[in-house]
């Protein structure tokens, strides 16, 4: 397998391709990244809140609806990114073969798994972007600590998008998408404390929450209300895992365009 | 054309395991020619376009395009390549026009250049009162003709066509068939997969026969039937196998099994005195025509183009 023969036109003509499909429907494709939150925080911030009250976060006590803001960030982004990755390539991919199509024009491989990856990243953003501005108008996020935040919005995009496309080149079948939705993405969307501290959680569950990545990525994004000495040991596993999750996922796909 | 570029496949080879789908494939294409790879389903046409434009890779051999070598630089050879995949891969979310202007982004030809070279494409393929349908609109006739039009977006100097007519009705077939002919006037190397005997013979300047990934014979259609078969055939029913396997013996030519009857070709010598002998056996049927292509296949591989 040959690598790095991309160019930039060659990436960002992919990704102009996507937006353009995202743009002919920007409203419906706008909507559920900004009801979800909005549910969520309606949901969860007004229900359990008054239940709830404060939540005890790295040693300070911290109103729940505040708590639970950066998690929907996280969610927003780790959902988005990922079922692009994951259905709207795999569809890409297998039913439309706009892979297959692209391929006939001058560009590479790595342009048309970059361009997609990148693409699925950008839905990541933007879905975590409109979170975060909603969790601003609520006044449970500062702006200007969402702006500052917008590189790990990013990058948890980019990591999530890399899975989904890992599972598009992986599964045969677009139901089996299924699989690592339930044994992978719900476990981490529930128990990574997005919703409720850790270390709630029974101490040996509380590990394995803590090593899947969406943890690293909430912690992170709260950095506002406080960050772990170990920080930066965070944001390098989850780089690290972006980058294996990269490769795996180019390594899938590429037997399934080249003989 | 004076920047014209020559394709040459070298001693091409795929394996898939133990499986030999392309054994040694060798052949050039000038440009304003039309070549032919003519041969049943499985033969290695498609495995064949792959290698030449670059999603397969040869267990062996090369293929130059102009400076350009394949495997390794097929990105830059797509560039002045033009390439008609089997499948559809139009793209379902965009309009006609849309599926043009946004794929001639790829080559950076964008903003009012695309939409011009748009607008020129589907006048040249007649699909300019389509231009704002979905594609899911179309008839497969339209499909195929505007995958044409896609490729022709950067002005190619060689075009791939694998088997673009398949599934087609006589009429949309006759009118790719002439796009085809407009783009070979232009200069155009064009390289046609088809297990049609009439197209390869009405389109094709040069065939190569494939069989189980192999070229078995290679010429123009008119040399193949000439060289293989002769001038004429006469198809027969009702005569014993005997009687014209002892005529086939004495004028030195060919008979063979075919349908419920049999096929015998007639010597150009003398085509009377066979085609006389057999009417003396008065057979149920009895048809003289001129020799085709899928007798040549017919004689050369036992089989018949499926």
């Amino acid at each position: 397998m040959k690598l790095i023969t991309a160019t930039p036109w060659g990436v960002y003509s992919v990704w102009w391709r996507h937006f353009q499909v995202y743009r002919s429907t920007w409203l419906v494709n706008c909507l559920p990244p900004v009801s979800e939150p909005i549910v969520y925080l309606l949901a969860f911030g007004y229900g359990l809140s008054p239940l709830i009250g404060e939540v005890d976060y790295l040693g300070q006590m911290i109103p729940y609806a505040r708590f639970l803001a950066p998690g929907m960030i996280a969610i927003g982004v780790l959902f988005q990114s990922f079922f692009e990755g994951a259905y709207s390539s795999f569809i890409r991919l297998n039913f439309q073969k706009t892979w297959q199509a692209l391929l006939t024009a001058p560009l590479s491989y790595t342009d048309v798994f970059l361009g997609d990856w990148v693409w699925a990243a950008t839905k990541g953003t933007i879905a975590g972007t409109i979170t975060g501005l909603v969790a601003v108008l609520a006044n449970l996020y500062d702006l200007s600590s969402l702006v500052l935040s917008l590189p790990l919005i990013v990058l948890g995009s980019l990591l999530f998008g890399a899975f989904g496309l890992l599972v598009a080149g992986a599964v045969n079948k677009v139901d089996q998408v299924n699989v690592p939705i339930f044994l992978v993405i719900i476990p981490m969307f529930t128990l990574c404390g997005t919703y409720f501290p850790r270390d709630t959680l029974p101490p040996l569950l509380a590990k394995f929450a803590s090593l899947l990545p969406l943890a690293s990525l909430v912690d992170l994004l709260r950095w506002p209300l406080g960050l772990p000495p170990w920080w930066p040991l965070l944001l390098l596993w989850l780089i690290g895992w972006m980058v294996v999750m990269a490769r795996l996922a180019a390594l899938r796909i590429y037997p399934r365009l080249f003989s | 054309m004076s920047d014209a570029l020559n394709l040459k496949a070298y001693d091409l080879w795929k394996t898939y395991g133990d499986e030999a789908v392309v054994q040694g494939i060798s052949f050039s294409l000038a440009p304003g020619e039309i070549v032919g790879l003519l041969g049943p389903n499985g033969a290695g046409k498609t495995t064949t376009v792959g290698m030449l434009f670059g999603t397969v890779i040869p267990t062996k051999g090369f293929v130059q395009f102009g400076p350009w070598q394949l495997p390794g630089q097929g990105q830059l050879a797509r560039a002045q390549m033009g390439i008609v995949t089997q499948e559809d891969n139009l793209d379902p979310d965009f309009t006609v026009f849309k599926n043009l202007t946004h794929f001639a982004h790829h080559y950076r030809i964008t903003g009012a250049a695309a939409r011009q070279r748009a607008g020129e494409l589907l006048a040249l393929v007649n699909l300019e009162h389509r231009a704002e349908a979905q594609v899911d609109e179309l008839s497969g006739g339209m499909k195929r003709k505007l995958v044409l039009a896609r490729a022709l977006l950067n002005q190619p100097k060689i075009v791939f066509l694998d088997e673009p007519t398949t599934g087609l009705d006589p009429d949309a077939r006759q009118d790719f068939w002439r796009l085809v002919q407009h783009l070979k006037a232009s200069g155009c190397g064009i390289l046609l997969t088809t297990h049609y005997m009439d197209e390869a013979q009405r389109l094709c300047d040069r065939l190569l026969l494939l069989q189980q990934g192999k070229v078995i014979d290679e010429g123009t259609p008119t040399d193949l039937v000439a060289r293989v078969i002769g001038r004429e055939v006469a198809e027969i029913e009702g005569v014993e196998t005997q009687i014209l396997q002892d005529l086939a013996a004495r004028y030195e030519t060919w008979y063979r099994a075919f349908g419920s009857g049999h096929l015998i070709s007639l010597p150009d010598s003398d085509p009377e005195v066979v085609w006389d002998a057999i009417a003396a056996h008065h057979p149920n049927r009895l048809l003289r025509r001129p020799a085709n292509l899928e007798d040549v296949f017919l004689r050369l591989t036992g089989s018949v183009l499926e």
